[in-house]
């Protein structure tokens, strides 16, 4: 090896001394290195961008595996005194004010950052009456309510109006009354109110109470407006729930007042049905809790659907109500988080996610999200039980007031808990849903929805949609590339060659639009006959080939060899023209008269409009030009003494093909292919347009799909920037180019191998 | 020919071969040319050209370039008819049948004619699947027979010492020399009547020429012989009788001896002696 640098150099170092009096000579020298540099800078600079993309796609992916961080930033003693017992806690949306309210009555509010006072409300309560229980109607609504022992309830809002005086932001707070400044009559027979829960709605609101006679009454207000004037009356309805409420310690209420959840502190949980609010009917019970353990807190997840219930022993458990094939209801359990040993305390739910931050009892703050069940932060943060404690709308921070009366302000660093490796990947128990599943649905006009982010089905439709293309592409294509490199005579090759190649020049945009708006429903109303186009046209050719090969010699010679091929044109047509003559008739002896109808009640397919077939047929239509070409110049190119060298030792041109031809030119066939299946993988436009874009996971050829680069070019514009779907698309997008990278490098190492074994000299 | 007589002339060959022992030393014609004439669309390339050549005996064809006689060559076992826009009158007669009737099977006169191309052409394959591949084609594909058969052939082409421990390395590996070697096992391993060679040593180093030359010397044993050459002395040294083509025409034929000392025609005389070509 050093020998021949060594004689190479010597070489042409003779070579510039002979030219260093010839300019033309040195010239040509400096031409040769300069365009060797600028094919090497080319060269490096691809390989530079494919590195820079897929690295700018991690950049953008990383925070999604960044782990969630709590810090401390605050501590002061409590606004408006420890003689009071807090019983609740809320901060508003900007983290600058915070209320307490007590168990006197009183809301306190104070700033966020150092606990200094703005303003203390008391309840203006009459004469003997006291309160007897507190409850909150929602943390996302800022309603309290106040049961009282005349058998009334008080219902307050807090309310923050921002103003800009100067320029510079103000927050006000107040009390509002939703529901009147007169306290609300729960219970007509005037007892004290023991528990109480409600829900505060714009035209409809409902407070529930349990008596200190045990009893369980529900008060109603729907509002009715009048049509004449602006008068606003509500219109008042009272039941009384047929059960004992003795055991009753926790009471929620939903916020579309269609459940009503009761839970005994031994994990008794009833769920009434109060849809009817005269009649409320009991929809079904259970006990949540194995004996020996108690419920020590119960909230509801943001959205009303999941409650969330933590024990005694330091567990949190999510639980819905599912409704199963006979429209029977149940509650399930659908996961659990070991917060720690001691018992849960309080439940702050995060009022834009599926989180939630729990406090036990040793004061440990554990945050969670329960789509991803994914534990985010697990970390003693106060040595004493907890009294309150208060999640901010934005979960960004969080109040928590210790035993000995000091408020503990923290900051949260969360932004990407909804994502996990089983949340992508595997199935996962969505609320309102009976059982697990691979769901992607990112949005939703509501606040409270749950993003289901599983890229499962959009991988699963990436791979099914370039399944359908390459079996359809695949055949067409290589036959199509071997008739043509190898028995076509140069003459007819010259056009049909670049007559196919140019098919590959077509915009998909195009054959997007034709597969969905034309092919779509033409496939739809004629699929007999396109299913008879399957058998019909290969029979039809074969069977003229037959005929063909017995016609007598004198017209077989008519035609020159190579030529045939176009003697299979009208074949074709006129084949095709038969499979469209005869569908009706199949369909109606067969099919009952329609095939869909059939399938759907005999074999229970159903069919979508924009579904598999079309998207096949027109993603494999836009990759045959590429296979094709590939193919045929990998044909084409094998040397024709290997071919004349088959013949000579008495093979036929059939045998010569398998054994000699397709083998030599596999490399070139195999790397067709690949690219064709990266190609139909990487396809936008068609799969957008054709698809249907349901991103459900079915093997039928008659159901929709959504392919990974479809998804990203239908959300990319409507997520919001560094949001969890953003960074989750470019998730797809990475995961999108791992899979091209990882077929196209396994393709070039096979070709590598084969052409190693299989070059020809 | 027809499908029943190709089935039955295995049987003929080999009773031809036994048959051929008795009578000796009188030349029989093996392969006879009456009066052909080849076109390539208009241009003719082969002018009514009439020769018999004789069993188990070396024939030459020499001539400068572009005088017909690898086109001759090749309609002997019609090669010619995978080039486009190509028409032959005339007859020739292998055995006494005419291999350009109606009806002939191709593939099986080809396997009774084999051949090997200037280049060395091994498939992509292994040394051992080249030799195999005539019978594989055939439908033999037992493994005693064929390893039979292909130590057979690879010793009657004189590149068994040299292959027998890498029969399964890729043939691409020989050397031009075993390349070409390779061809001829490949050749013989279907047993042919006629080899016909087309000058298959002109891409090859002096030493595997002589290799090649050598290795005709003891196939001619067996199979009548047919060679192209532009190299008049490898024409005298291997061949039993020649045939000087000029410009798609036979000139003259006879046996090398003669013809080399002795010419007949001026032609001939001022081609051998170096005058043009």
């Amino acid at each position: 090896m050093s020998d021949t640098q060594n004689s190479q150099a010597g070489s042409g170092s003779t070579l510039l001394q002979l030219s260093s009096s010839d300019r033309h000579q040195r010239w040509r020298l400096i031409k040769d290195k300069l365009a060797g540099y600028l094919v090497v800078i080319g060269g490096l600079s691809i390989i530079v961008a494919i590195v820079l993309i897929f690295f700018y796609l991690l950049y953008v992916v990383f925070p999604l595996v960044l782990p969630a961080r709590i810090e401390p930033a605050a501590r002061y003693d409590l606004p408006g005194g420890v003689a009071d017992k807090t019983l609740f806690l809320a901060m508003e949306e900007q983290n600058e004010v915070a209320a307490r309210v007590t168990d006197a009555g009183r809301t306190v509010f104070f700033q966020v950052a150092d606990g200094q006072l703005i303003e203390q409300l008391d309840l203006a309560l009459s004469g003997q009456v006291t309160i007897t229980s507190f409850a909150h109607g929602g943390f996302d609504k800022g309603v309290i309510a106040f049961g009282l022992s005349d058998g009334r309830a008080i219902v307050l809002r807090h309310d923050y109006k921002l103003s800009y005086p100067g320029g510079k932001r103000v927050i006000t707070p107040s009390v509002q009354y939703p529901l009147g400044k007169e306290p609300l009559v729960v219970d007509t027979q005037g007892r004290a109110l023991t528990r109480i829960a409600l829900k505060v709605g714009d035209s409809s609101s409902s407070v529930l109470a349990k008596t200190a006679d045990n009893r369980l009454v529900l008060a109603s207000l729907t509002k009715k407006e009048s049509l004449f004037d602006d008068e606003v009356s509500w219109e008042h309805t009272d039941a009384t729930l047929d059960m004992l409420a003795e055991d009753i310690e926790f009471m929620l209420l939903d916020k579309e007042l269609r459940n009503l959840y009761l839970l005994g502190r031994k994990g008794e949980l009833t769920v009434f049905d109060v849809t009817n609010k005269s009649q409320p009917v009991i929809k079904h019970r259970l006990n949540v809790l194995p004996h020996g353990k108690q419920v020590t807190s119960a909230e509801f997840l943001n959205g009303d659907v999941s409650l969330l219930i933590g024990d005694s022993g330091g567990e949190l458990s999510q639980w819905i109500i599912v409704r199963d094939a006979q429209n029977k209801y149940s509650v399930q359990r659908l996961r659990a988080f070991d917060v720690s040993d001691a018992a849960i305390m309080t439940i702050n739910p995060e009022q834009r996610r599926k989180g939630l931050l729990v406090v036990d009892a040793k004061g440990t703050v554990g945050i969670y999200n329960t789509t991803a069940e994914r534990e985010l932060i697990n970390q003693p943060v106060i040595a004493t039980a907890p009294v309150a404690a208060a999640l901010s709308p934005r979960a960004n921070a969080f109040l928590l007031q210790d035993a000995s009366g000091a408020i503990h302000r923290w900051g949260i660093e969360n932004e990407h808990p909804e994502i996990s490796w089983k949340s992508l990947w595997s199935k996962v128990w969505y609320e309102n849903y009976s059982e697990p599943a691979y769901i992607w649905q990112s949005s939703a006009a509501s606040s409270d929805f749950e993003p289901k982010m599983s890229l499962t089905p959009l991988v699963f439709g990436t791979i099914k949609a370039s399944f359908y293309a390459m079996l359809i592409a695949i055949p067409l294509a290589l036959f199509g590339a071997i008739y043509t490199g190898y028995f076509m005579t140069p003459r007819v090759r010259e056009y049909v060659k670049p007559g196919i190649e140019i098919m590959g020049a077509l915009p998909t945009v195009i054959l997007g639009f034709l597969a969905g708006l034309w092919l779509a429903p033409f496939v739809e109303t004629h699929l007999t006959a396109i299913f008879a186009l399957f058998l019909v046209v290969p029979l039809g050719v074969m069977l003229f080939a037959y005929l063909w090969y017995q016609a007598p010699e004198t017209w077989r010679h008519r035609i020159p060899d190579g030529w045939d091929a176009i003697l299979a044109v009208p074949v074709i047509v006129v084949s095709a023209w038969l499979a469209f003559a005869i569908a009706p008739t199949i369909e109606s002896l067969f099919f009952a008269g329609d095939l869909r109808t059939w399938m759907r009640d005999e074999l229970g397919i159903g069919y979508d409009q924009r579904n598999t077939l079309v998207v096949g047929l027109a993603l494999g239509f836009a990759v045959i030009p590429m296979i094709f070409s590939i193919a045929e110049d990998a044909i084409f190119s094998v040397p024709k003494h290997l071919t004349t060298g088959s013949l000579a030792l008495g093979a036929t041109p059939w045998q010569t093909l398998i054994k000699v031809v397709i083998l030599t030119a596999s490399p070139g066939i195999f790397s067709a292919v690949m690219i064709g299946f990266g190609r139909a993988v990487g396809e936008t436009m068609i799969v957008l347009m054709a698809t249907g874009n349901t991103p459900v996971m079915d093997f039928s050829i008659f159901q929709g799909l959504r392919t990974l680069a479809a998804n990203i070019a239908v959300e990319m514009p409507e997520s919001e920037f560094n949001s969890t779907h953003y960074r989750v698309l470019f998730l797809a997008a990475l995961v999108l180019f791992l899979f091209t990278f990882v077929v196209n490098s396994l393709a070039e190492v096979v070709r590598q191998n084969l052409r190693q074994k299989y070059s020809s000299l | 020919m027809t499908t029943t007589a190709r089935k039955t002339h295995a049987i003929d060959i080999s009773a031809l071969s036994r048959g051929e022992k008795a009578i000796q030393d009188k030349p029989e014609t093996c392969i006879k040319v009456e009066d052909l004439n080849l076109f390539y669309g208009s241009k003719q390339a082969l002018h009514s050209v009439s020769m018999e050549m004789p069993r188990k005996k070396v024939t030459a064809y020499i001539g400068p370039s572009g005088c017909g006689k690898s086109t001759l060559l090749r309609c002997i076992n019609r090669m010619n008819d995978l080039v486009d826009g190509v028409r032959i009158d005339g007859k020739i007669l292998l055995d006494g049948d005419d291999i350009y009737d109606k009806g002939v099977n191709v593939a099986a006169l080809r396997r009774r004619v084999g051949m090997v191309f200037q280049k060395p052409n091994p498939f992509p394959k292994t040394i051992y699947e080249n030799v195999a591949y005539g019978l594989r084609i055939q439908g033999i594909n037992d493994r005693h027979i064929l390893g039979e058969i292909v130590e057979k052939s690879l010793r009657g082409a004189a590149l068994w010492d040299e292959a027998k421990d890498r029969l399964n390395d890729n043939a691409l590996g020989l050397s031009g020399g075993q390349q070409q070697r390779l061809v001829i096992a490949r050749a013989i391993a279907i047993e042919p009547e006629v080899i016909l060679l087309d000058e298959p040593a002109s891409a090859l180093d002096p030493i595997s020429t002589l290799k090649i030359e050598e290795l005709i010397d003891e196939l001619k044993e067996k199979y009548t012989i047919v060679i192209v050459t532009h190299n008049m002395q490898q024409a005298a040294r291997v061949s039993d009788y020649t045939a000087f083509m000029y410009m798609g025409e036979l000139i003259e034929f006879g046996e090398t001896s003669e013809l080399f000392t002795n010419p007949v025609k001026k032609q001939t005389e001022d081609y051998i002696t170096g005058r043009y070509g």
